[in-house]
């Protein structure tokens, strides 16, 4: 749900006036809301400065070298001000790169709380050294960086190659914090330089009616990047825009700022909701990864020479509005490889419990008990699956979050006991802004404790949202988070139980009367700005509600919180959305790239609103977004409170039949989907993958955005075009084979394979060579196919080869991580003999579920099939043997799931 | 979702069942007495479509091998089966395979879960006993409901020959207006003709005696001073033909401007000899405003002078005035005749038993709205302010078509904040009393309203496939 727009009977008078100005009646997005780069004075300066001599310097007298670091002075020779260099060789082939003013006048902010700990350490040797610089090795594969004095630059180097280089063109800015010069106090020290001019925008800053006040002056940091050989860059969430990031000359920088943006266009570099301040390079040689540990607002600027003759090559230089230079440089060299790496420093996607990647129903909003219960019922009615049904903000009494409105839900426990007699589950909202209203208990404890953002002056910061005038809780703060945890209990948190999670939206924050929709970068968090740390914050909220889960449960169950706003290392804690997206074509094929740009960067639950927030979908383009959703990782419907109704049986029978079958898909394949995302938790590899992650040599792929890869296993080529008759996907793999899905037909790969498509087809392949468990019994929620047993589809590569993997655990407790229960199993088969064995034999769990079918693509006829288990029996199985598609079918295995087996074919 | 009302009665479903089917079918689990024939114990089993034969013991073994399901009617193994909730004392039905041992206790004999850990209690002797208890309360309650529908079902057969006869009367008053106007239209023509006939033959007269253009007592008609007036003959008066030739009535120096000139032509620039009656000829005939350049006194006021030709103007007058009345009359009629047909043509149901709603209103509050359905109208919400904002409007049945007369839609209401029009559609429920039960907006100004009355009870309420107490 969310943006800032609800109709007038719903809010004061006051609002609906600014909102009526805001709106006259466009759909697109208001630009004039949001800052240009140009509207930006810390940007505007950075970006007037031009590539070239640089005034830094290295001192590299100051040089000081221990076990765990390197550090080193830098000198800007225009306004000699020191900076400090510090350089980090961290374990697992990164490197981190530091600079701070030598001696700031105050702290300057550091990131806390993202970094999953103090990243290890490896020793740096030094290898030369001269007047003009340092050589250091970087331990294996012949790495070295080496550090240039004048002017200061750095370069990582392997062998003879220049993998990346720092300040290369000269654009290190670093605007040292300083006495502002018309006020007294300057006066009593002489540090103001001749050089050093007050520019408009320095000390306050004007957007629409807001000023910024700026109390420390400017505060700019910039460092460029340099690419030598690299085409192609990725990463920086969250964009609507293609998978492959573009060169910014000649337009506006990418920018990360959280912002609520209102009917956002798709294919621009705007700000949205979160940022992951993390780019990744890739060419056919080697993937590298740039994390810029920065939480201020921030813009990106790419320019690229491709296309030209000489060697290509993509310069990067970021430049954010405060806090210190922090960079961790991930060396790959593979893309798996940048994903630990990234993995190792933020942490990996949380895991979620099973039932969360099942289907979510939503609405803004489902109006009152009885209406959940018709929802509910509708679905068994039409005997489509759910798992999810959703409340949005009108559940409450009066936008008081952690209420319910007492009309329209007076028995929330006895809906949500109907919910799990079913076996089903409920989401309510929770939003960052608590209404000022001294008779809400949750106000009146934030206010008496002080938990509150502070404005400039010192009062608890207001602004408004759904409530009208809201306070905004402090979530930077430990004992507010600790706080806000505890009001999730289940005796604080009065009619919630156990199969009840949480949505967080509009945590960017959202205050509809603050400059460009979000809190006043002058507010104060403690001693720090909202600008030090704005796009920190909905990672806290998010972080703060997943606790509060966890402990309600006194540990034991795995939460479920879906969050819009987003940091680098939001994965810990849950899902997150596009936003408020639109019933536009453009936007269910942009929900592709900005999922696969996210997976990059460490989100895998990620997803968009199927059906479309905005407006009203066409029953075609509804069914095209099922049938996407069903194979994206969040697959959540919602819709605008202004639209009609849209549950999956309002459009006929073919229809519901339509959107029936794509449920059911999703349900199906349930199993591989939880073992994708145990992987994801587990390693830190993406579950929804562009496909040049796996097929990193094929530059075909390099900018492929409309098809993606599940795993390794699954391709997905999902239709979004309207009245589409056929798509052409791109079969990667030379050598390779792909199977249809549906019809078993094998396809050979490194093709682009042209497939008519009607309504119901939802083209998605399988790798010849990988084996994929599927519950086919599928069943009103996840939670009854609980016990189901499992078929196996095994797809042949070209040498009769195949490779799998099957987690089973409880589905919704940390006892996979605590006392190591789950199920982790390695199928593979080869030379005619299909095994299961365990891949995890420290681990223990039982599970009810057994083998029911084996399905070989691509086989050849046996004369027998025979079982074995580990007890030496031998028992032979039935099979059907369809010689027109190649399809082997195995009837009835009937071991457990947990087992050891190994079936001969003869 | 509105496609479907409960006509209150479903399928009736045979409901003896015989203890030894239950021996029988112990291995067979999930069918109905009707599907026994095709699981006889055998060496081999058919599927149902025919598409398959499989061995007997493999019917019902958790593994589905017809692609009808027909070989899995107790499992959950088939995507497309069905298993058979016998439910003993109360109502026998199918659910999804998908919901066999699902940890949902789905029939009420419990027999869907034979295998899961989910305890399930058969109440379908309690369920089979609450039903039937409701059945017979409502049967009672149906009784008086239907005698209600019958009295209304009269009411609306005398309120429509009351209608009718009232169609009629009017029908018969409107002949009779029509005649007099008729009668009334010559009479007029008639007078008017004849007092014209006198004042040309007035100004024929006078013409002979005098033929000096400016004399004062000289007889015009319109047709005259139109042709005076008319300088260039060309049939029309144009605002310079005025300009030129008249003057106001104080000054005779002072021209007229062009606005006034186009004024006193009834704001055309150029008027033709019917038009110039009803304009300009009436400022002249009153005299007060303008005047023929170089003329005294009012034109044409013949009137003045001749009694019998007064006489026959004011008899003139009198019959277009007659005429005026009874013209009124008429329309009066002719739209009360129109509302009354407007009303008679709406489908009031089969046996017109919905008529007893027209003309009536139904108001229900719920939380600060309240909401007013007038049948056959249009429906209205009003706000706590006092506020009222439309609906919808009477627009049509909307009930499936085997029972058109369960649902009503009303339709472009006062159009929504970015959005459509709102609208309602009223869904009609047996009750005893008629009532507004419940109002709701499940999307966005689109509402969705019940109307109890008895006369949406059907008779039909029978024993719905209920085992009799065994």
């Amino acid at each position: 749900m969310a943006a800032f727009v609800v109709s007038p009977l719903k809010m004061g008078p006051l609002l609906v006036l600014w909102l009526a100005g805001c709106l006259s009646g466009t759909w697109a997005v208001d630009r004039g809301n949001f800052k240009t780069c140009d509207q930006s004075a810390f940007c505007k300066r950075q970006r007037a400065l031009k590539p070239g001599q640089s005034p830094y310097r290295a001192l590299l007298e100051t040089l000081e070298l221990t076990n765990t670091k390197l550090t080193l002075q830098l000198i800007n020779d225009n306004n000699k001000v020191r900076l400090l260099l510090e350089l980090y060789r961290l374990q697992g082939n990164m490197t981190r790169v530091k600079i701070n003013e030598l001696k700031p006048l105050k702290p300057r902010f550091e990131v806390p709380d993202v970094l999953i700990n103090d990243p290890p350490t490896e020793p740096l040797s030094l290898l030369s050294r001269d007047e003009n610089g340092v050589v250091l090795s970087l331990g294996a594969d012949s790495q070295r960086l080496i550090v240039s004095a004048k002017p200061f630059r750095l370069d990582i180097m392997e062998g003879r190659e220049v993998l990346l280089s720092l300040n290369s063109r000269g654009l290190l800015a670093f605007e040292h914090l300083r006495i502002r010069k018309d006020t007294q106090a300057s006066q009593q020290f002489e540090i103001a330089k001749e050089d050093e001019k007050v520019e408009d925008g320095m000390w306050e800053e004007t957007f629409k009616s807001h000023t910024d006040s700026k109390p420390n002056g400017p505060s700019s940091i910039s460092l460029d990047f340099s690419l030598p050989g690299v085409e192609n860059v990725y990463g920086i969430p969250e964009h609507a825009d293609s998978l492959k990031l573009k060169a910014t000359d000649g337009g506006d920088p990418y920018r990360l700022f959280n912002l609520d943006v209102f009917q956002y266009e798709v294919f621009n570099p705007m700000a949205l909701y979160g940022a992951i301040p993390v780019m990744l390079s890739h060419s056919a040689q080697r993937t590298m990864g740039i994390f810029w540990l920065n939480a201020a607002e921030t813009w990106v600027d790419i320019s690229s020479n491709t296309g030209s003759s000489e060697t290509p090559q993509t310069d990067v230089r970021w430049i954010s509005e405060s806090g210190i230079i922090d960079v961790f440089i991930m060396l790959g060299p593979t893309p798996t490889d940048v994903f630990s790496q990234y993995a190792s420093l933020t942490g990996t996607q949380a895991f979620p419990p099973l039932s969360a990647l099942a289907y979510h129903q939503c609405r803004w909003n489902y109006n009152d008990q009885e209406d959940v219960a018709a929802v509910d019922q509708g679905f068994d009615d039409h005997d489509i699956p759910y798992d999810f049904i959703w409340l949005d903000i009108e559940h409450t009494d009066g936008k008081r979050y952690f209420t319910w409105d007492p009309h329209k839900f007076p028995q929330p426990k006895d809906m949500l006991q109907g919910l799990l007699d079913k076996r089903r589950k409920m989401v309510t909202i929770v939003d960052p802004h608590i209404k000022v209203d001294s008779s809400y208990k949750i106000h009146n404890e934030i206010r008496s404790k002080g938990f509150y953002v502070k404005s400039k002056d010192g009062g608890d910061y207001e602004g408004w949202c759904w409530p009208g005038n809201s306070g905004y809780p402090d979530f930077t703060n430990p004992e507010m988070r600790a706080w806000w945890a505890s009001m999730f209990a289940y005796d604080q948190y009065e009619g919630s139980m156990e199969n009840m999670y949480t949505w967080n939206d509009m945590n960017e924050p959202s205050v509809f009367n603050g400059p460009e929709v979000t809190m006043h970068k002058d507010a104060l968090h403690g001693n720090w700005e909202n600008r030090d740390l704005h796009n920190l914050y909905g990672l806290y909220v998010q972080r703060a509600t997943a606790e509060g889960l966890i402990e309600r449960s006194g540990g034991v169950e795995r939460p479920f919180v879906l969050a819009r706003a987003f940091f680098a290392g939001s994965q810990r804690y849950g899902a997150v959305w596009t936003g408020d997206n639109a019933a536009e074509w453009e936007h269910l094929k942009i929900s592709i790239p900005m999922c696969l740009s996210l997976g990059l960067v460490g989100v895998s639950f990620c997803g968009a609103d199927v059906g479309g927030f905005f407006k009203s979908p066409s029953t075609e383009l509804l069914v095209r977004w099922y049938q996407t959703g069903a194979y994206q990782p969040f697959f959540r419907a919602h819709a605008h409170l202004d639209t009609p109704r849209r549950e999956p049986w309002l459009f006929g029978p073919e229809n519901t039949a339509l959107i029936r079958e794509a449920v059911r898909q999703r349900y199906a394949l349930l199993p591989y989907w939880y073992q994708l995302f145990y992987h994801a938790h587990h390693s830190g590899q993406p579950v929804m993958r562009p496909l040049w992650v796996e097929y990193p040599q094929d530059t075909a792929t390099f900018s492929m955005d409309d098809q993606f890869l599940l795993g390794r296993d699954l391709l997905v080529h999902p239709v979004t075009e309207e009245g589409a008759r056929g798509v052409t996907a791109y079969l990667p793999g030379k050598g390779e084979v792909w199977f249809d899905v549906h019809t078993f037909q094998k396809h050979n790969g490194a093709q682009n394979l042209y497939i008519p498509v009607t309504i119901s087809s939802i083209p998605v392949f399988q790798r010849g060579g990988s084996i994929i468990s599927r519950k086919a019994r599928v069943r009103r929620s996840s939670s009854c196919m609980e016990h189901d047993p499992y078929t196996l589809f095994v797809a042949l590569s070209p040498k009769r080869f195949a490779q799998g993997e099957l987690y089973i655990d409880d589905g919704h407790t940390f006892n996979f991580d605590k006392q190591k229960q789950f199920i982790h199993r390695r199928f593979s088969f080869a030379n005619n003999a299909l095994s299961s064995r365990n891949l995890a034999p420290g681990s223990q769990f039982t599970t009810f579920s057994w083998v029911e079918k084996i399905v070989i693509l691509g086989a050849s006829k046996p004369s027998k099939a025979t079982l074995k288990t580990p007890d030496g029996k031998e028992s032979q199985l039935e099979f059907e043997f369809d010689a027109s598609m190649s399809v082997l079918t195995l009837r009835k295995p009937g071991v457990n799931a947990g087992l050891d087996w190994t079936v001969v074919l003869q | 979702m509105f496609t479907n009302c409960s006509l209150g009665h479903c399928h009736i479903i045979v409901a003896v069942v015989l203890w030894s089917i239950c021996v029988d079918s112990r291995k067979i689990r999930g069918i109905s007495l009707s599907y026994k024939r095709f699981y006889r114990e055998r060496k081999s089993f058919l599927c149902i479509d025919g598409s398959k034969m499989i061995p007997f013991d493999q019917v019902n073994d958790d593994y589905c091998d017809c692609m009808d399901g027909s070989d899995e009617p107790g499992t959950a193994a088939c995507p497309t089966g069905r298993f058979y909730c016998t439910n003993l004392g109360y109502r026998s039905h199918y659910i999804p395979s998908s919901r066999v041992n699902d940890g949902i206790c789905d029939c009420c004999d419990a027999s869907d879960e034979y295998r899961s850990q989910t305890p399930c209690q058969n109440t379908c002797r309690n369920l089979g006993q609450r039903e039937r208890a409701e059945v017979e309360g409502q049967t009672r309650v149906l009784g008086e409901r239907l005698r209600l529908k019958q009295l209304l079902i009269e009411e609306g057969v005398l309120t429509w020959r009351e209608k009718q006869a009232q169609l009629r009367d009017l029908q018969r008053v409107s002949d009779d207006l029509q005649t007099q106007l008729d009668d009334l239209r010559k009479e007029e023509a008639r007078r008017k003709e004849e007092a014209d006939a006198l004042r040309e033959r007035e100004i024929g007269a006078r013409e002979t005696a005098d033929n000096s253009p400016t004399s004062h007592y000289r007889p015009e008609s319109p047709i005259s001073v139109f042709k005076e007036l008319d300088s260039n003959r060309d049939g029309s008066i144009t605002v310079d033909e005025v300009q030129a030739k008249l003057s106001p009535v104080q000054d005779e120096e002072h021209a007229l401007s062009e606005d006034e000139a186009v004024a006193l032509l009834g704001g055309a620039h150029r008027v033709d000899l019917s038009r110039f009656e009803e304009t300009l000829w009436t400022s002249l005939r009153t005299g007060d405003s303008v005047t023929i350049k170089g003329r005294r006194g009012v034109p044409g006021s013949l009137a003045d002078e001749d009694p019998n030709i007064k006489a026959a103007v004011s008899a003139a007058e009198k019959a277009s005035a007659d005429l005026k009345r009874v013209e009124d009359a008429y329309e009066t009629v002719y739209m009360e005749i129109r509302d009354l047909r407007e009303k008679l043509s709406i489908d009031y149901g089969s046996e017109r038993e919905f008529l007893f709603l027209h003309d009536q209103c139904f108001q229900l509050k719920v939380y600060e709205y309240i909401y007013e359905l007038c049948p056959f109208s249009q429906v209205t919400q009003k706000s706590a302010s006092g506020e009222v904002v439309s609906l919808g409007k009477w627009g049509s049945w909307a009930g499936p078509p085997e029972n058109p007369y369960c649902q009503m839609r009303y339709e472009s209401g006062e159009p929504c904040w970015q959005g459509p029009t709102r609208n309602t559609m009223v869904m009609l429920i047996c009750g005893t009393e008629t009532a507004l039960r419940s109002v709701k907006e499940p999307s966005k100004c689109q509402y969705v309203m019940e109307l109890q009355t008895p006369v949406s009870c059907q008779p039909a309420l029978r024993q719905r496939g209920v085992h009799s107490e065994l």
